[in-house]
């Protein structure tokens, strides 16, 4: 095997374009997953780590509703004999230095015992006396040297904060020492103050966050003996479990976006590896002939496919790592736009994300060769197999692979219909259905050529005959190329129409649920618990102008499926023109809804398995509670799900008046910005906490976000076409290599540089053209399971499909640019030849 | 005059016994070889005549483990090629047989030296005394300063040589030649069947070529025409 293994080294070094875009295409297949897992990973992971440095070795924790845990209750559990609890306030605040918020975390430091990373700090101030000045001068604060020195400050210096719409000045009195590694890491942006500060600082005063404690698994059930209604004792995983769960969908569908990225790349290796083994036949064969076994021819094919693996794994690790770091941004970002507030340091480099990095860029390039690997080693011995032999065989093949494409259609079609919610399966489908459909593709290119060859030859003359016809009997080499540019074309269209309808509905529903003129919010809306001052709200509702007035509650509140997001809804005339039922009559709805029934939001239908007529487990202050769901309404404003309560109801079962936000309606004849100014006088001193903003701007922050959402997809769409335009250029110059004979003696026959450029380009460009018109219809089947089966079992959403033939155009320009461009090259090669060189060269 | 009337003197190298070879083109039934026996004895030169398509290449596919007969049986050296699995007959022509073709496939990814060798490496056999013997070979056959060049840069009879040095490389017990000079000019033709006869006879071993060149028939021992399914003994010194 020595000087076989060298004359395939050989051979694919004397083809460094084939090799180089081979690996290349593996390489950037390898680098999105890297990149996107690596990105994920980190987000996970710095999540993880902000769970950990806040629970730090907590084993449960005792949370309430939206106003926060009473702080006596703490009191109560020490007296009652649990020394290891620590209550803890903590908010987000924000530093005019950064752009990322900072994690306020108050604590009491006689109760911090081992609860956190951050302990020795305490310890030692306590010792230096420094503690007495934390506990007792206003406005004193710890934070971590890393960020100490990032804001430019030294102990002694003053600290500026925005919090709760006011701006705090905070004391530096001493820089937080980490026992370990991972609290350093966790402590990172933590502005550490005493519980006191923190409650007057967030608006808190009486009430706490939540209490950590170390517990003994056996005394769980006395200290739920002791919980008074409305508060809930729950392990710290269950805490981490649930915020990891929100965005589960959300990284699954940015792996699966990747993974399709690496489907791509490996239709260009099989490419390869085809043309590769098709291109050598006469050679396997001599070399059968010789005694060369079936084995080690295989083991051949698959050594060249390792070395494509192994440069385009390698490269595609470090590209991967770099890209995660683009990445990451946009997850983070997308992260804090929908779910919760999120900083990364930075991207770590797990070795688990590069090993499986490295076993997908093999596995995956191994995979696509052994089919090739495996026709090799049929090859008959001696060189009697003709290539036209090959390719009659290939277009024998076409009804076969058409059956076979089919099957895995209508397989894909039975994994689509189970009823189920896992999100896996959905993908298996729509994997295993692009991969049928990529089976079709070149019999239908067969078909679509012979159709073309009237039309060609019409406008081109006998070279249109020539184009047409030369794609059509090079399928065993064009085929897999056609597959793969259709596959990532109809993907950038499915996603295209996808992100478009979503956008539609999102306006849509933006347009039907914003319809007050002027919105007021707490700054810092985010933070459970903020409210508009009660004062305000009532200066706002009586302000002239002002035709209807609604408030709304938003918190947080415990029920046998976590802590679930619950609006209580001031009923007005508006609020029965801004929702959307699913099913049923509205008036129906809304008379229940008066009555005490809840309304829930489709995502949260459809997590949590409810429909109208189902009871509702709310955990209120005055303990448990059921509530009937009187309708399901379209909603996407979160993907976990919303429930809407009367406001009435709420204050009957809350112990809790906030305001969160209002919407304001002007009477007729007022213009909204005169609203707007009023609203912002009426709001008076609260108008720096507050943030009033006209309808417009509302639409726009969520579209905006919206946005910003799906950057990441489109990054994604656009690595994908690019590894597909690796893989066309890839196979039409070595087609057109292969072709150098062929074009050789028409160029000896009189045929110009510039007609070889035409017959090429001719050529490239009705394979883009096929490509596109075959990628058009798999793009909408694409975007119709995109849309109702994998958004719907991922977020639970309805969109409504929005397909215009705009974007089914762009999808043909785009398939017959990237061919074209592909084709650019190797025409250009042909042309230059010198016909003498390409007859000697065969 | 049907071949089966040489009464062999020891074990034949290749014995046929009543093969017959057909192909099935669309509704056609074709007979390539029909219950053809054949008997070659170690060391003979034999030439296959017969016209493009008669069936010399099948023969010779089937000589070699290649193909195998719709029936009857070849034995090589006594074992029947038949009763032999793809993986042993794969074995049998790495050790036994060398091949010459008209298109000479050389590896081209190789240099002439590599060329020489890959069947000694097949064979497991690549020592020192074997390497130097095969490289012999290349001197013998006029190469031997062409070691190191790549196949792509040697006329047509020069990769010719070379193909030749390769068949015996490993000392082949039969050597296969299909039109080895049906791409060369007359006077490179000469010299490379030339070579051929002498490379072979020198080693003592069997040759079988298959042509459709009547001058060749001259340097053979036995000539043989491929006709109607049928391996009629011809004279050598007049094949017509």
């Amino acid at each position: 095997m020595r000087l076989l293994l060298r004359s395939s080294r050989r051979h694919l070094l004397r083809h460094p374009w084939q090799m180089g875009l081979s690996a290349l295409g593996v390489a950037m297949a390898v680098a999105v997953v890297v990149g996107i897992d690596l990105a994920n990973a980190s987000a996970t992971k710095a999540f993880r780590l902000s769970v950990e440095g806040v629970a730090g070795r907590a084993t449960h924790e005792v949370t309430a509703g939206p106003r926060g845990v009473d702080e006596n209750l703490y009191f109560q559990l020490r007296q009652a004999g649990w020394r290891q609890a620590a209550p803890v306030v903590e908010g987000w605040v924000n530093t005019p230095e950064l752009k990322r918020p900072l994690r306020l975390l108050g604590i009491d430091p006689f109760s911090e015992g081992e609860f956190r990373g951050f302990t020795r700090s305490l310890r030692e101030r306590e010792q230096s006396g420094e503690l007495d000045r934390f506990l007792t001068a206003r406005g004193t604060a710890l934070l971590s040297e890393e960020l100490a020195q990032e804001l430019g400050l030294e102990v002694g210096d003053e600290l500026e904060i925005l919090a709760s719409g006011r701006v705090e000045r905070l004391s530096l009195i001493g820089l937080l020492t980490p026992d370990t590694e991972l609290g350093r890491q966790t402590s990172r942006d933590f502005l550490v103050v005493d519980i006191a500060a923190a409650q007057e600082i967030l608006d808190r005063l009486g009430r706490l966050s939540r209490i950590d404690l170390i517990l003994p698994a056996e005394d769980v059930e006395k200290i739920q003996a002791l919980l008074p209604d409305g508060t809930e004792l729950a392990g710290k995983s269950a805490r981490a479990g649930a915020l990891d769960q929100m965005t589960r969908a959300f990284r699954l569908n940015l792996q699966a976006l990747s993974l399709l990225a690496l489907l791509v790349g490996m239709f260009l290796i099989y490419n390869t590896m085809t043309f590769s083994v098709v291109s050598r036949r006469p050679l396997i064969g001599t070399l059968r002939a010789m005694g060369v076994t079936r084995g080690e021819i295989l083991r051949l094919i698959l050594t060249e496919a390792t070395w494509i693996a192994l440069l385009g794994t390698a490269a595609g690790l470090l590209f991967g790592v770099a890209l995660s770091r683009l990445l990451l941004q946009l997850v983070v970002q997308t992260i804090n736009d929908l779910y919760f507030v999120l900083t990364v340091q930075g991207v770590g480099i797990p070795l688990m994300g590069c090993v499986k990095g490295l076993v997908l860029g093999l596995v995956g390039t191994l995979l696509a060769a052994f089919r090739p690997a495996r026709e090799a080693t049929e090859a008959p011995p001696r060189a009697v197999l003709l290539r036209s032999l090959v390719e009659r065989q290939a277009r024998r093949a076409l009804p076969r692979l058409a059956i076979v494409g089919g099957f895995m259609i209508a397989g894909a079609a039975a994994l689509l219909a189970i009823p189920s919610k896992d999100i896996f399966l959905s993908f298996a489908g729509l994997f295993l259905f692009v991969m049928g459909y990529a089976c079709l593709v070149p019999g239908a290119t067969f078909v679509a050529m012979r159709l073309l060859k009237g039309p060609t030859t019409k406008i081109f003359g006998i070279l249109g005959t020539m184009a047409s016809r030369g794609v059509a009997v090079t399928l065993s080499r064009t085929g897999v190329a056609m597959a793969a540019l259709t596959i990532a074309v109809a993907m950038t269209v499915g996603v295209a129409i996808m992100v478009k309808s979503f956008r539609a509905t999102l306006i849509d529903w933006l347009s039907v649920r914003l319809q007050a003129d002027v919105f007021v919010a707490p700054v810092n809306l985010s933070q459970s618990g903020a409210t508009i001052p009660a004062d305000a709200v009532e200066r706002i509702k009586n302000m002239p102008g002002v035709e209807h007035a609604m408030t709304s509650r938003h918190a947080r509140v415990g029920s046998p499926f976590g802590e679930v997001r619950l609006q209580a809804l001031e009923l007005t005339q508006p609020a029965f023109d801004i929702f959307r039922f699913t099913t049923g009559d509205p008036d129906d709805h809304w008379r229940s809804f008066r009555q005490g029934a809840a309304m829930i939001s489709e995502p949260f239908a459809f997590h949590h398995g409810l429909a109208p007529g189902d009871t509702l487990e709310l955990l209120t202050d005055q303990g448990p509670q059921s509530f009937d769901v009187a309708g399901v309404f379209y909603d996407y404003s979160t993907d976990r799900g919303l429930i809407i309560l009367d406001q009435e109801i709420y204050h009957r079962y809350w112990n809790d008046r906030g305001v969160t936000t209002m919407g304001i309606y002007a009477a007729p004849g007022i213009p909204p910005a005169d609203l707007l100014t009023t609203a912002q006088d009426a709001a008076g001193n609260a108008s720096e906490r507050l943030r009033i903003s006209a309808n417009r701007d509302l639409r726009e922050g969520a579209i905006e976000i919206f946005d910003r959402t799906f950057v990441i997809t489109g990054v994604l769409r656009l690595l994908t076409i690019a590894v597909a335009f690796i893989g066309v250029l890839s196979a039409l110059m070595a087609l057109q290599l292969e072709r150098a004979r062929e074009l050789g003696i028409l160029r000896a026959n009189g045929l110009t540089p510039s007609q070889v450029r035409g017959l090429v380009t001719t050529q490239t460009g009705l394979m883009g053209l096929v490509a596109g018109l075959l990628a058009a219809p798999l793009g909408v089947l694409l975007a119709t399971l995109l849309i109702h089966v994998i958004n719907k079992r991922s977020f639970g959403w309805t969109l409504f499909m929005d397909v215009s033939p705009g974007i089914l155009l762009q999808a043909i320009l785009l398939a017959l640019a990237a061919a074209l461009l592909a084709g650019l090259y190797p025409a250009l090669k042909m042309s230059r030849s010198s016909p003498a060189w390409a007859l000697r060269e065969e | 005059m049907t071949m089966n009337a040489t009464p062999p003197l020891t074990t034949p190298l290749i014995e046929m016994r009543r093969v017959t070879k057909r192909y099935v083109e669309g509704q056609r039934d074709h007979a390539v070889l029909d219950e053809a026996d054949l008997q070659i004895q170690t060391g003979e030169l034999v030439v296959l005549l017969g016209r493009s398509g008669s069936g010399k290449s099948t023969l010779l596919n089937l000589l070699s483990g290649i193909d195998l007969p719709t029936s009857g049986e070849i034995l090589f050296e006594g074992t029947d090629l038949g009763a032999l699995s793809e993986h042993e007959r794969t074995l049998l022509r790495r050790h036994q047989i060398g091949f010459v073709f008209q298109f000479m496939n050389l590896v081209p990814t190789l240099t002439v030296e590599e060329n020489i060798l890959l069947p000694l490496e097949l064979a497991g056999r690549l020592n020192r005394t074997q390497r130097d013997q095969a490289l012999e070979r290349l001197d013998f056959v006029g190469l031997g300063d062409r070691r190191t060049s790549y196949p792509d840069v040697l006329s047509g009879g020069e990769q010719q040589r070379v193909s030749i040095a390769r068949a015996l490389a490993h000392e082949p017990h039969l050597v296969l030649a299909d039109e080895p000079t049906g791409n060369l000019d007359g006077d490179t033709e000469a010299q490379v069947l030339e070579l051929l006869e002498k490379a072979v006879r020198e080693s003592e071993r069997t040759l079988v070529m298959a042509t459709h060149s009547l001058e060749v028939a001259a340097l053979a021992d036995r000539v043989l025409r491929v006709q109607h399914g049928q391996l009629v003994e011809v004279d050598p010194s007049n094949p017509n």
